[in-house]
């Protein structure tokens, strides 16, 4: 019977056991989920403030000789006046959490704090979670803020003075000139950066947070009196690609729709 | 050019020095900690632990505070678990956590009078788990090797545990009558009793995240054979599994000649909760609870009753 | 009294001074022309008077007032700077347009940010965008572009688009109106189209400085002009006479390198 396959197939989606997995995994899909959009809801403000800083001109010292009327003349003095605090310590933090794994980051940030006796993130999922959201958020902020850095600067000059001339202020300028032109300019690297973000979410297993991949494998040493079962690990797939899928979908209309200038 | 080589070095090494320091550093700290807590329990009007909080720190010198006041003092015992059947895990359908140490840590945290909480943890990670208060105990047929108890403050040991080897069954014949694992790929769990015993009979091993994936090592043929719990292994292979061609085939403890391995609670090192365990655990094995619990698991044969 | 008096400006990049010591006045009404070489410093004049460069000495006084004064601090907070601003016009050699939006819209864009400034905006809100609309409208109008109000930046030639820029600098009715190579960017045959929009504001006795390679343009448009090289005036007087008879050997040489080509 040509048949016979198809109906395994239907008998195997309308079994128990099909029903379990799927319950489990939609769970851990949640949680996958969940880490996404708070990922994303709060790297993206904090990329930008990030970006902000390391484009800061502000210089303390410098500032402080030019109130007073001085003008810098040995070349420490001059690198003294030069010295841009804020700017340096944006682009270290960038720097460490851009030059190291985020799964080392995950790590550190939930269990070195109690083992310090700083702080605990608390027991059970909820800690979990949050340890790994401030983790996530911050990972990828830094990673966000250069490629807004990018954006930013890739506007062209003569924009911000067009704005400057016709006595707009800073934030009029950046909020009605540079920032649509920004995003247009920075809507496919960062959707290479949310496709990523999207995969990447599974690393939050280490510290055992229960996402769709955590409850795959669960089947494997046993869940809700299921032991022994790869499949459901290998069904993870099946969410990553809708996921990913419509992730990509949403952005590419999001790119098609800023197409009405160039 | 080299300063600022040498200004990297030192960076990167102050960092590793402090992340090394790590634990001694807790220690340390204490004083202050301690001081944090007895206010924080004063806040909350627990005036009785914060004064026996009190007496033991001047007692000991502020070097140790109590544990067990610690728990006390937030209501919760956080029990640090993997699914383990039939240690660990859920009946189909319910959400609650049963088994042997689940059922038995449920009765502890209600000898200590607070609630029980059980975390699911990543195996590799938990002395980590304890030692930054993310849980309070590792409580998951916990194999008491040498690591464990360097590691972690560990009770009396309560359950007999073997590592098992399991083979492809059309290929079990070629290892029943081994005496060493030279010359095999041997799948184990990083950091496993059964790594630690596949390494002494000279195996070339493959340390996997943990024993399911173990498992899988050897039905996708990357590796030769495994070596895992024998208490799990009844839940994980065979009739009924994904593994239903995969199968025992030997002893390790037996084929070294060694004596059954010994299951036992760990907590964090220094920890007077390792004493009110052992006391806990004297009194239910005296008035056959303890017994009665493994009964129900099938563990009689295993649960170590003197 | 002038309206634009500039005294003694100096602005120095590091080490190298690209003006040094430029002092002139415009009369209301009158056209300017400035001329020279690339790297004269006359684009970064332009740019002090739109304080987008901050000149190291100097005044600048508009209708008698002090805009800027290079000792005093004060003129230079960028919170009055803002307004100041608004005193001068600036059509860029690359134009500038905002490329998200409507033609209409980057003519009236700034003018509607500014009204959010005014004490009856809320109440009357409507009636004042609707206004800005309408001037906005009348004004591509008078640049030939009534017809293209609803277009995009980049569905235009760049004629057009240094025409919409021009609207867009006379949207904030500037007391000067500063061009900054306005055809230097465009093909030779659009030139014609921006030079003829030009000539008419001079026309209306549009206070204008113009920067300039259009040797025959700014000898017929302007009244006055400037021939500057390497940072400093080297000679003024009528446009007529500055390019036709000029009195200045470095003038005439520089001229000559025009009629040849």
């Amino acid at each position: 019977m040509p048949w016979t396959p198809f109906y395994q197939m239907a008998e195997f989606f309308a079994s128990d056991q099909f029903r379990t997995v799927l319950n489990a995994l939609n769970s851990g899909f949640l949680v996958t989920l969940e880490l996404f959009c708070v990922t994303l809801l709060g790297a993206l403000p904090l990329g930008l403030i990030i970006s902000f800083g390391s484009m800061s001109r502000f210089r303390p010292f410098g500032w402080l000789a030019s109130q007073f009327g001085l003008t810098p003349k040995g070349r420490v003095a001059k690198a003294i006046c030069a010295f841009r605090p804020i700017r340096l310590v944006t682009r270290l933090l960038v720097w460490l959490v851009r030059g190291t794994p985020l799964v080392l980051q995950i790590i550190i940030l939930f269990y070195v704090p109690g083992m310090l006796d700083l702080f605990t993130w608390g027991g059970g999922e909820t800690a979990r979670f949050t340890a790994v959201s401030v983790a996530f958020v911050l990972n990828y902020a830094c990673y966000f803020s250069e490629i807004y850095r990018g954006g930013i600067q890739g506007v062209p000059v003569g924009q911000q003075e067009a704005g400057q001339v016709l006595g707009m202020t800073k934030s009029q300028i950046f909020f009605r000139v540079t920032l649509l032109q920004m995003v247009k300019r920075i809507v496919p690297p960062m959707s290479n950066e949310i496709i990523t973000l999207v995969k990447d979410t599974s690393l939050a297993r280490v510290i055992a947070l229960q996402e769709v991949i955590w409850m795959g494998e669960s089947f494997m040493k046993g869940n809700s009196g299921y032991s022994g079962l790869v499949w459901p690990l290998f069904f993870t797939a099946v969410y990553y690609l809708v996921f990913s899928g419509v992730v990509t979908i949403l952005l590419g209309k999001l790119e098609k729709k800023l197409e009405f200038f160039r | 050019m080299k300063k600022s080589l040498s200004f990297i070095l030192a960076c990167l090494m102050a960092l590793s020095a402090a992340s090394c320091t790590s634990a001694p550093a807790a220690s340390t700290a204490d004083t202050a900690s301690g001081a944090d807590e007895s206010s924080s329990a004063a806040a909350e009007g627990g005036d009785a632990e914060s004064s026996t909080e009190g007496d033991t720190e001047s007692a000991e010198g502020g070097e140790t505070e109590s544990d067990l006041a610690y728990v006390q003092d937030k209501g919760t015992l956080v029990v640090g678990i993997t699914y383990f059947d039939p240690m660990d895990y859920k009946e189909e359908g319910s959400d609650e956590w049963v088994g042997f140490d689940a059922d038995m840590a449920k009765a502890f945290a209600e000898s200590l009078g607070v609630d029980v909480e059980f975390s699911e943890i990543t195996w590799d990670y938990k002395v980590e788990e304890l030692d930054s208060k993310a849980i309070d105990v590792v409580w998951n047929g916990m194999t008491l090797t040498d690591d464990v108890t360097s590691a972690m403050s560990t009770s009396e040991p309560y359950c007999l545990n073997a590592q098992v080897l399991v083979a492809p069954a059309d290929k079990a014949a070629g290892y029943e009558s081994l005496t060493s694992l030279e010359g095999l790929t041997v799948a184990v769990e990083s950091g496993s009793a059964g790594e630690e015993a596949a390494t002494a009979l000279g195996a070339t091993t493959v340390p996997v995240q943990s024993q399911a994936a173990a498992l899988m090592e050897v039905d996708s043929q990357t590796s030769d054979v495994a070596v895992i719990d024998l208490l799990m292994a009844g839940a994980m292979i065979g009739e009924g599994t994904s593994y239903a061609d995969l199968t025992q085939v030997a002893n390790l403890n037996e084929m070294q000649n060694l004596p059954d391995e010994e299951y036992g609670v760990g907590f964090r090192k220094g920890s007077d909760l390792t004493d009110a365990f052992n006391e806990f655990w004297a009194e239910k094995v005296a008035d056959g609870t303890v017994l009665e619990v493994a009964t129900t698991y099938g563990l009689q044969d295993s649960v170590i009753l003197d | 009294m002038a309206i634009l008096q500039v005294q003694h400006l100096e602005k120095h990049f590091g080490k190298t001074q690209v003006l040094k010591d430029i002092s002139f006045e415009l009369e209301k009404g009158r056209a300017l022309a400035i001329i020279g070489s690339s790297g004269s410093g006359k684009t970064t004049l332009l740019r002090c008077l739109n304080f987008l460069e901050t000149p190291t000495h100097g005044k600048i006084l508009v209708e008698g007032q002090t805009l800027f004064d290079a000792e005093a601090p004060a003129t230079q907070k960028e919170s009055k700077v803002r307004k100041k601003r608004l005193h001068f016009g600036m059509v860029f050699q690359s134009f500038n347009l905002f490329p998200q939006y409507t033609v209409l819209k980057n003519v009236t864009l700034a003018k509607e940010l500014l009204a959010k400034e005014r004490p009856d905006y809320k109440a009357n809100k409507k009636q004042i965008l609707e206004e800005i609309a309408q001037e906005g409208r009348s004004l591509l109008q008078k640049m030939g572009l009534e017809d293209r109000e609803g277009h995009y930046p980049h569905q235009l030639s760049g004629g057009q688009q240094q025409r919409v820029a021009i609207a867009r600098a006379l949207a904030l009715s500037p007391d000067i109106l500063c061009f900054d190579e306005p055809t230097s960017a465009l093909d030779p045959e659009l030139t014609g189209e921006v030079l003829k929009v030009i000539r008419s504001l001079a026309e209306q006795n549009t206070t204008m400085i113009i920067v300039t390679h259009e040797m025959a343009f700014a000898r017929d448009v302007a009244d006055q002009a400037i021939f500057m090289d390497k940072g400093v005036i080297v000679e003024r007087g009528s446009a007529r006479q500055v390019i036709d008879s000029p009195r200045e050997e470095r003038t005439r040489q520089f001229l000559s390198r025009y009629s040849k080509s």
